[in-house]
């Protein structure tokens, strides 16, 4: 388990974190949760209730939606200082994936109440955590368009379907 | 995966997959090439009721062109002969892969360009749907909740991941054709192996003579000795697969891979890839076919030689006699087209028929004929589907009569 100096350290190198001041981040660290996870062992599945996201310490994690049967498609993978789940801090929608983990991981579990002492305490730091936020949100935005095209092209060249000549 | 300047990508688009693992919390990431999932798509085309197909008399010499009606759209498509062959074997069931084999032994050459664009005709007159896994696991899956069915799923999913197998063995072949291999192919090689089996077969007349001594050399443990007999003859079927991979060094073709596998999920078997020989004569194509058989007649005329000169009523006498029996039984249904199996005569006999889905087809017709009543014209086509589908159903049960008829005789 790394000391409250390593996670802080950690948490630096975290884009959602990067221009939050020291202080606050040690108090940030303090309410961090820290949670292990073995090879293969699922951590959430879609339309599972949570309201945490996860910064990953270490390991792998594949994130993945359910297509067909036992088959998922894979959206992203996330390693040391990736996060995921973060939706949930703002909604209390059902989760939107699965996430599993591709080697033995150690997450750092950030919940909503955690959140919100943030934002009361040192709305500076919330300012920046948001701002660092909505530009990955922009990035995964463009991603997922991406990510659609690609499997669109997937889609008409294994079904060899023509639609330039329509 | 970003295109961002707005030309064609130039690579064919990828998958990541998870597959979950059914014994355990684990999972496997595999990624999929929309190429490979276009070979193994099985194209079908739409039910019967909506399209029409009508030979269109042709004033010039050469060969016919057919009519394709989409009787739901009312849209018309001219097939020339080898696309109609295509559309024939559009039915679901076969692959890609399968139907340009299918072609190729047809027509002894490919065009690479005749299916896709023939797919995108028929799609354009919205007379092909597409369905993308067996009928089988499709029907597994929507039962999965009961526990037997996802136990035989769980079952076939584990057998169809292991695949020993190799496509670096071009030089392994050629290297044990080299090195006596050869010897198969050339006439004194022929003439050895048809006398050990003339030998083979004389030992096996005397020997079923004695058939009752013979047997209880098995002790009280026939069963478990005919089950050790199986065992044994499964390794010979490696022997069998690369005498086929050595036929095609003969006529200089490519051994494209080797391997073992789970048939459908659940046979046990040894596989050579033996494609490149359809780019070669027909003659290299049933050598091929045959020669591979032609390892169980010759081990199982050894066999009876070895339980011929064996101790009466021993354990080795008995031994060996069940593995000849074993080994040219192989040799018949090898070489025996009407089983409903396409083994190595099977595609003898589609080669001379010209007909490759014999078959598929053959089954659909009986089908058919079961659904809607003997009320259509029999043509020489339907003969033949007719006859291998009566002589098959025959064969299997005299077959597994024939088995019975052993293990009974065996036991008592």
């Amino acid at each position: 388990m790394p000391s409250p100096t390593e996670t802080v350290a950690f948490l630096r190198q975290v884009r959602l974190f990067k221009d939050i001041a020291e202080p606050e981040l040690a108090t940030l660290a303090q309410s961090l949760r820290e949670r292990p996870l073995r090879r293969g062992q699922v951590l959430l599945r879609e339309g599972d209730v949570g309201e945490e996201m996860f910064i990953v310490l270490r390991g792998s994690l594949v994130i993945s939606k359910p297509v067909t049967g036992r088959v998922e498609q894979v959206l992203a993978r996330a390693g040391p200082g990736d996060f995921f789940g973060e939706m949930s801090l703002f909604d209390r929608a059902p989760r939107s994936a699965t996430i599993q983990a591709d080697s033995d991981a150690i997450l750092l579990a950030l919940d909503r109440e955690a959140m919100r002492r943030l934002t009361e305490v040192s709305p500076r730091a919330a300012a920046a955590f948001f701002h660092a936020l909505v530009q990955v949100f922009i990035e995964r935005l463009r991603a997922s368009g991406d990510l659609v095209a690609e499997v669109t092209r997937w889609g008409l060249e294994a079904t060899g379907l023509d639609l330039d000549s329509r | 995966m970003t295109e961002t300047d707005g030309s064609p990508p130039s690579r064919r688009a990828r998958l990541e997959l998870l597959v979950r693992r059914d014994a355990d919390e684990g999972f496997d990431v595999r990624e999929i090439g929309s190429a490979t999932a276009f070979v193994q798509s099985r194209p079908q085309r739409v039910v019967p009721e909506s399209w029409e197909l009508a030979e269109m008399p042709s004033r010039m010499a050469g060969q016919p062109s057919y009519i394709l009606k989409n009787t739901v759209t009312d849209r018309f498509l001219l097939l020339a002969e080898p696309e109609k062959f295509l559309w024939e074997q559009m039915d679901g069931q076969t692959s890609l892969q399968e139907i340009a084999t299918a072609y190729v032994l047809r027509y002894g050459a490919f065009d690479f360009d005749i299916i896709p664009v023939l797919m995108r005709k028929l799609q354009r007159a919205q007379l092909l749907t597409l369905t993308p896994t067996s009928r089988l696991r499709q029907a597994l899956a929507r039962n999965r909740r009961r526990r037997v069915v996802k136990a035989i799923e769980t079952g076939f999913t584990a057998l169809e991941r292991i695949n020993i197998s190799s496509r670096n063995v071009q030089r392994a072949f050629t290297a044990a054709y080299r090195w006596g291999g050869f010897l198969l192919f050339t006439p004194a090689g022929v003439i050895a192996c048809l006398l050990v089996a003339v030998a083979g077969m004389v030992a096996g007349v005397k020997l079923w003579r004695e058939g009752g001594d013979i047997v209880a050399g098995f002790g009280g443990h026939a069963l478990q000795g005919l089950i050790t007999v199986k065992i044994l003859f499964f390794l010979t079927v490696a022997a069998h697969q690369i005498v086929h991979g050595l036929a095609l060094i003969h006529y200089r073709r490519r051994v494209r891979e080797f391997g073992f596998t789970f048939l459908h999920g659940f046979v046990p078997t040894f596989y050579v890839d033996v494609t490149d020989i359809f780019m070669t004569s027909r003659r290299a194509r049933v050598v091929t076919a045959i020669s591979g058989a032609g390892v169980h007649l010759v081990l199982g005329s050894a066999w009876f030689l070895v339980a011929l000169w064996a101790p009466l009523g021993s354990f080795t006498q008995a031994f060996a006699a069940a593995s000849g029996i074993i080994q040219w039984q192989a040799f018949v249904i090898a070489l025996y087209p009407f089983c409903f199996i396409e083994m190595d005569g099977y595609h003898v006999l589609v080669d001379v028929l010209g007909t490759p889905t014999l078959k598929q087809e053959a089954i659909s017709w009986a089908g058919g004929l079961v659904r809607r009543g003997a009320s259509r014209r029999m043509g020489r086509q339907e003969a033949l589907f007719a006859f291998y589908v009566v002589v098959s159903t025959i064969s299997v049960a005299a077959f597994v009569a024939f088995n019975v008829m052993l293990i009974v005789h065996a036991r008592s």
